[in-house]
């Protein structure tokens, strides 16, 4: 903070006083500023992401900018550089599922979000960690995500497509910075029809704002789609309501439920 | 192709058993993906050799001296499995699928031979069933094999929740532990026991899953279950209970940690005439096991000089299309 004290016209005394204060205070503001916020924080030191977290963002009705639609609130858009770089016949591709979205979203049949679409999913998510992994558990689906954090590569091997993508995470400082590879071509990014194909890697970095709010940014790269990698990023919020938790949500079973169990 | 698909696995017949415990679907049955041959579906059972134990060890409830997590709680964390079969059949869980129309899946032998019920109580080993519920079983049974009716249909064949006990006679799965929360990841669904002393959901919610809330006693996790849905059934035979449901669960361990119990109590006056028990025995794997596919469905990282052992995402619905249809092989 600079104040220029010719201009006041307090005594001397008061003066120096008050520089003296003033001085204290930026460095106690540099100090807590080179330390971050206070956050909650595992055994092992590492920031602890345990809870409940959902976005208030519109990210999931559709990632670019956009204004209201009949099925969609409008929003900002999440995307630096507004635009999502497609390779011209992707492009194509895209605005034919953004046309036929209302039909073939595959959130529609209660598919699994995947990645980077569970985080920013308009239903809340737990996360629950330990050393060794990070668990997300999303209230949309019944697919549980983990992040290993134990030091181990992407699996080798066949060739592996899997629904979630694989997850391996470390800590660069206080952001867990997760890669995720190894993902099949089935699920979307958004309502909106942007979607992926099987070469998708994604590079998450989670990050405390405070105790109570995350900041996810996301790198995602595929060359099938995409010209270039791209970033999004969301706000996380913590749920702080009492008792909160999540609630299952299965979209899958509703057309049939009804048969189950007999009834007198 | 997803990864159930690129996993080949060699199934290792036993030679004592000429009966079939874990019978195959009915052919008008959609399976879930199984692995590259499922070996519970195997003759003579396969599966490690431990998915035919005959009779197992009561453990008693009592202290924990073993190792403990950071909040207390006895770290009962890692890859486990029943013992005993799979859901084909509640009350003879090794006599398998009540009126096979297969002779080779029947069951041959006296009944004494054969793993008890698994119902510890009553000590008839039947679930005691109110009048019209009972007809319903029978009713269940008698369509099982040719399913004409949606009803019919045993719903973990349609990728649903395995719920609450049938979990964990189904597949293998993982404990994992956190402060507050007790988290089983399932072959199908999963089930996160809260242990903060918060109240159950609404009474109106009623989950595939369930509404678990828990606390440790010495060596015994209970766990007070209720907003059950009633709808994923105990198996095959037909057996279940109503979105009424109360459950008392109690996972005894054993001291070495390498066992435990499963013993609930299942009250529901509108189906039954008293509440019953079922104990389903439980038993770790390790990583000096190999994984079988079924008991076991883990697999090794081999990123360091200690191989790891993980397990995979667990995906079913979105892998199948329509009951009733048969898909074709290949790749994409």
């Amino acid at each position: 903070m600079k104040f220029d004290l010719k201009q006041t016209s307090l005594p001397s005394s008061t003066a120096t006083a008050v520089a003296a204060g003033l001085l204290a205070l930026s460095l106690a503001t540099a100090a807590a500023a080179a330390a971050g916020p206070k956050v909650p924080r595992s055994a092992d030191g590492k920031p602890d992401f345990s809870g409940i977290w959902q976005t208030t963002s519109a990210a999931d009705y559709d990632l670019e900018p956009h204004s209201a639609r009949k099925d969609a609130p409008p929003g900002p858009g999440v995307v630096e550089g507004n635009a999502i770089p497609y390779l011209p016949k992707a492009l194509a591709q895209k605005q034919k599922n953004f046309e036929t979205r209302e039909t073939a979203d595959p959130r529609l049949k209660g598919w699994s979000l995947s990645v980077p679409r569970q985080v920013y999913y308009p239903e809340p998510f737990q996360i629950l960690q330990r050393p060794r992994d990070v668990t997300i558990v999303s209230q949309f689906g019944y697919s549980v995500r983990t992040i290993h954090t134990n030091g181990t590569n992407h699996p080798t091997g066949d060739t592996h497509e899997f629904w979630l993508g694989d997850s391996r995470g470390h800590w660069e400082g206080d952001t867990l910075v997760v890669d995720v590879t190894d993902f099949n071509d089935e699920t979307w990014l958004d309502r909106a029809g942007n979607y992926h194909s099987d070469a998708l890697h994604v590079v998450e970095r989670w990050q405390f704002l405070d105790a109570n709010t995350i900041e996810y940014k996301a790198t995602v790269e595929d060359p099938k789609v995409f010209s270039r990698p791209w970033n999004l990023d969301v706000i996380l919020y913590r749920h702080r309501e009492k008792n909160f938790q999540l609630i299952e949500d299965y979209r899958y079973t509703v057309d049939w439920e009804p048969y189950y169990p007999p009834k007198p | 192709m997803n990864q159930h698909a690129s996993t080949r696995y060699r199934l290792r017949p036993l030679a004592v058993f000429s009966l079939l415990a874990l019978a195959a679907l009915p052919a008008a049955a959609q399976q879930p993906p199984a692995t590259g041959g499922d070996p519970s579906q195997a003759p003579n059972g396969a599966g490690g050799g431990i998915a035919r134990e005959k009779s197992f060890p009561q453990i008693a409830a009592g202290k924990w001296s073993g190792p403990r997590l950071a909040d207390g709680q006895p770290d009962v964390q890692g890859h486990w499995s029943n013992t005993i079969s799979n859901h084909s059949n509640f009350t003879d869980p090794q006599g398998g699928i009540v009126n096979d129309p297969n002779p080779r899946m029947r069951a041959t032998g006296p009944r004494a031979e054969r793993a008890p019920s698994r119902i510890s109580d009553p000590p008839d080993g039947l679930v005691p069933f109110q009048p019209w519920a009972a007809e319903k079983v029978k009713d269940f049974q008698a369509n099982f094999n040719n399913p004409t009716k949606p009803e019919y249909i045993e719903p973990l064949a349609r990728c649903a929740p395995a719920g609450v006990p049938k979990s964990f006679y189904w597949h293998g799965y993982e404990i994992r532990q956190y402060p507050g929360y007790v988290l089983i990841l399932f072959n199908s669904g999963y089930r996160l026991i809260h242990l903060d002393g918060k109240p159950h959901l609404a009474e109106n919610i009623k989950l595939w899953n369930a509404d678990s809330r828990g606390h440790w006693e010495g060596n015994t996790l209970v766990v007070d279950v209720t907003n059950n849905n009633g709808k994923a059934l105990f198996g095959r035979s037909g057996e279940f209970a109503s979105e009424n449901a109360h459950i008392e669960e109690r996972y005894i361990f054993s001291p070495d940690n390498k066992r435990y119990n499963y013993v609930a109590t299942i009250t529901d006056p509108a189906v039954y005439t008293r509440p019953f028990t079922v104990t389903i025995p439980a038993r770790r794997w390790t990583d000096d096991e190999k994984p079988n596919g079924w008991h076991y469905e883990t697999e090794v990282n081999t990123t360091g000089k200690k191989p790891i052992v993980e397990r995979y995402e667990r995906i079913c619905f979105e892998n199948n299309i329509g009951f009733g249809q048969v898909a074709s092989g290949g790749k994409k």
